[in-house]
């Protein structure tokens, strides 16, 4: 999780023409998709297989798991397989030929046919609070935002067609991309309208005891003048 | 009453299977009756475990692997460390068979 941030992952600086934010989205999960094509003896499976679950009654597909890359997967009766767990494309792809490698020593012709990545999901921090009602207010077109059913806002943009999670602590949820590009593009587009709603903070109160600690932080944050004034967003 | 066999693999089910073996191959009992004494056996153990045994033991190790198939949940523990009221032990690989007893009441 450290990987995220102004450094980008690791220690190699961000590509600032591809993230002009200076921030890249780590990417949490991807859901891929592939057919074995033969059709696949669940509870077989599930007895000779290691770390399996087979439960008809409550879900027809054998949920099998790995620990390299740490993975899940749906195993349908069709042939069908879902993989889900990864943290990048390859690792998808790596840990789906895995489970077909499974299937196969199992005595099964299992193939590989149609792998796709079916979704990525990314998150990162901005690192500063948010105003989700004056975003929803601005953007009500995209935006559903019902803190009493969810604290976040749900953005729901159109180009790329990708579900954002916008929380007031700043932290961000990307979803629905195909491919990476997806989720960093939308990110880009979603942070100028995040720095336009960025949240005052609330210091009163906290002024009066600790006012030195408060200028000291934000004086090595190389703020040289601080003053305190809105008491609210 | 419906009952699992599963305790017939535990030590003292053995024992009591090969004894009745023993006695049905010298003719002291009829195989029959050896059925009737270990399903008697499944009952007991069941009820036993379920009244008599008040302690509590902790398991924990690393998973190596599980499954669950037919109800049942098997585990293979790696350096597991028993726990009980008063005493621990570590054991270097374990298998844990569990079945849901609820089932059998349906």
């Amino acid at each position: 999780m450290a990987e995220q941030g102004l450094e980008g992952s690791g220690s190699q600086p961000v590509d600032l023409k591809q993230h002009p934010s200076g921030i890249v989205p780590t990417l949490q999960n991807i859901v891929s998709t592939v057919n074995l094509d033969c059709k696949l003896e669940l509870k077989a499976i599930a007895l000779q297989a290691r770390n399996a679950e087979y439960n008809p009654k409550r879900f027809a597909a054998v949920i099998m798991r790995i620990r390299e890359p740490k993975t899940t997967a749906l195993i349908f009766a069709s042939g069908k397989m879902v993989c889900t767990g990864a943290k990048s494309e390859v690792q998808s792809k790596l840990a789906a030929r895995k489970y077909a490698r499974i299937i196969q020593k199992l005595g099964f012709p299992a193939k590989f046919k149609d792998f796709k990545i079916q979704n990525i999901v990314g998150s990162c921090d901005v690192k500063f609070p948010i105003r989700l009602e004056g975003l929803a207010y601005s953007h009500g077109a995209f935006s559903s935002y019902e803190p009493e059913l969810f604290p976040g806002l749900i953005y729901r943009m159109k180009q790329p067609k990708i579900v954002l999670l916008i929380f007031v602590s700043g932290k961000i949820v990307l979803t629905g991309a195909k491919v990476r590009g997806e989720t960093y593009e939308a990110f880009e587009n979603i942070y100028p309208v995040l720095t336009e709603f960025r949240k005052n903070q609330q210091w009163y109160g906290y002024v009066h005891n600790s006012l030195p600690f408060i200028q000291s932080c934000l004086s090595n944050e190389g703020y040289k003048h601080v003053y305190f004034f809105q008491l609210t967003d | 009453m419906a009952t699992f066999e599963l305790y017939r693999r535990s030590t003292i089910g053995m024992c009591l299977t090969e004894t009745l073996d023993e006695m049905v191959q010298n003719g002291t009992l009829s195989p029959e009756i050896a059925i009737q004494v270990l399903v008697q056996f499944d009952k007991s153990m069941t009820e036993a475990l379920e009244t008599q045994v008040k302690s509590k033991v902790s398991i924990k190790g690393h998973l190596h692997t599980y499954r669950f198939c037919d109800n049942v949940w098997t585990f293979i523990l790696q350096d597991a460390l028993f726990k009980n009221e008063d005493s621990q032990e570590n054991v270097g690989r374990v298998k844990i068979v569990a079945c849901d007893s609820k089932l059998l009441s349906q």
